[in-house]
């Protein structure tokens, strides 16, 4: 009975550690892998609007000799150029911030100068934005909610953001349809200026030319 | 006692089905190959994605032949591919778990940005309902819903990253327009001014006397 309670116990533990942001421990299968080559930086980017909720975490991954993992270097970037976060020789590290500003991140990782190895190093990236970035076990607490209704409590947040994203793409679109039309009147309207400097420097050739004949008594 | 257990099984049972949905979707610069990797946990779960290149600058007009996509399996067998596409969808089951690898290859030497957005869905089967019985059919609904609202989001993230390819194309188109004008009508300016200095030219007393 008491070795029966003990496995009972023991598999929500393993559950409750692979869900939650333990990803050092016990490395969950929620991010994607990327090489990071010996030399140089590899950078990802994502264009991100203001007001959005980013949450990172980043790992090394070597199976090859798990006792001196190799260091990177991460730095993340927003649009204007601000350091949002800066770490150096670490094997692992995660990345919060809100958006302020509309436009590209760029999150870059390099490897730090002590590992001269020329081999090519695994790193994993969990990087989620918006919706993707709520943390859902707080609301489960804070509202006393679980089971079914949490999760179509989670269904209904989705579906919130995708009605945000919608109206988020169509004043994008509308953007880019003006931009568009102010490239066709422009091209209309250069169109015809170049048609009037052609004529105007006809002219003024051709009224030099006569001057010039005139005065030198040709005509 | 046994119902405390049942109830924190179901619980744990619908958590761990949600979070197995993972989603990644981010930019990278393609220089030669760029290969990302990802783990699918179950056989049989559908792979879907997008990718589309955005940064591209098209200078003589006839346009980059795009790049080339592939999805290897963790035998090493190509699974997926797609040859010379400037952006595309993609979805297809897996045929086993393991560590897939999608991989952008770039023919042409100038570097591309790609933007790529990869979902793993699982739903649960009748082998995973009659495993658990703490599962029940809402599950499998409840999956597919969430599921069908994840491709929504996707085709979403997918209509981005073209709009934001076309945006990229209407400002070069822009700024091109304005260069290419003033440089049009100085270079006329220019032709028509080198014209009258060699009219003046043939006419000068120390070229032609009297020629003409």
């Amino acid at each position: 009975m008491f070795s029966g309670g003990l496995t009972a116990c023991f598999w929500p533990i393993i559950l409750v550690l692979c869900l939650t942001r333990n990803t050092y421990i016990l490395p969950v299968a929620e991010a994607i892998w990327l090489t990071i080559p010996s030399s140089g930086t590899k950078c990802v980017s994502e264009e991100i609007q203001s007001n959005v909720v980013v949450l990172a975490d980043y790992y090394v991954i070597d199976e090859n000799n798990p006792d001196q993992i190799p260091t990177i270097s991460a730095r993340v970037t927003s649009p204007f150029g601000n350091n949002l976060h800066h770490n150096e020789n670490a094997t692992h590290g995660q990345f919060a911030f809100t958006t302020s500003e509309s436009g590209n991140y760029i999150a870059c990782f390099w490897k730090d100068g002590s590992h001269k190895q020329d081999s090519e190093l695994t790193l994993g990236i969990d990087w989620k934005i918006g919706i993707a970035a709520k943390d859902w076990d707080s609301v489960a607490k804070k509202e006393k909610i679980e089971g079914v209704e949490l999760v179509l409590r989670r269904l209904q947040g989705t579906v919130e953001a995708i009605r945000g994203n919608l109206v988020y793409l169509k004043d994008r679109e509308a953007d880019m349809r003006e931009v568009s039309e102010i490239t066709n009147a422009r091209v209309a309207w250069f169109s015809i200026a170049s048609l009037g400097v052609c004529i105007v420097v006809s002219v003024l050739q051709i009224w030099y030319l006569k001057r010039y004949f005139v005065k030198k008594k040709l005509i | 006692m046994e119902k405390i257990w049942g109830q924190t099984w179901a619980l744990m049972g619908l958590l761990l089905l949600n979070s197995v949905c993972n989603v990644s979707s981010l930019s990278v610069t393609v220089n030669d190959v760029e290969c990302v990797y990802e783990y699918v946990i179950y056989e049989g779960d559908t792979i879907t994605g997008n990718f589309v290149v955005v940064d591209h600058d098209i200078f003589w007009g006839s346009d980059h032949p795009g790049i080339d996509f592939t999805v290897t399996s963790p035998g090493g067998n190509t699974v997926h591919s797609l040859k010379g596409t400037s952006g595309d969808k993609f979805e297809f089951k897996a045929p086993r778990n393991g560590m897939y690898k999608f991989c952008f290859h770039n023919p042409h030497s100038t570097p591309e940005t790609v933007s790529f957005y990869i979902h793993i869905g699982h739903i649960p089967t009748e082998h995973d309902l009659a495993k658990d019985e703490h599962l029940n059919p809402i599950n499998v609904k409840i999956a597919e819903l969430r599921e069908a609202l994840e491709s929504v989001t996707a085709e979403q993230k997918y209509l981005k990253a073209r709009d934001t390819r076309h945006r990229h194309t209407n400002e070069s188109t822009r700024k091109r327009v304005i260069g290419y004008a003033v440089g049009e009508y100085i270079l006329l300016t220019l032709v028509s001014a080198l014209q009258v200095i060699y009219i003046r030219h043939l006419f000068s007393k120390s070229v032609a006397y009297n020629r003409v």
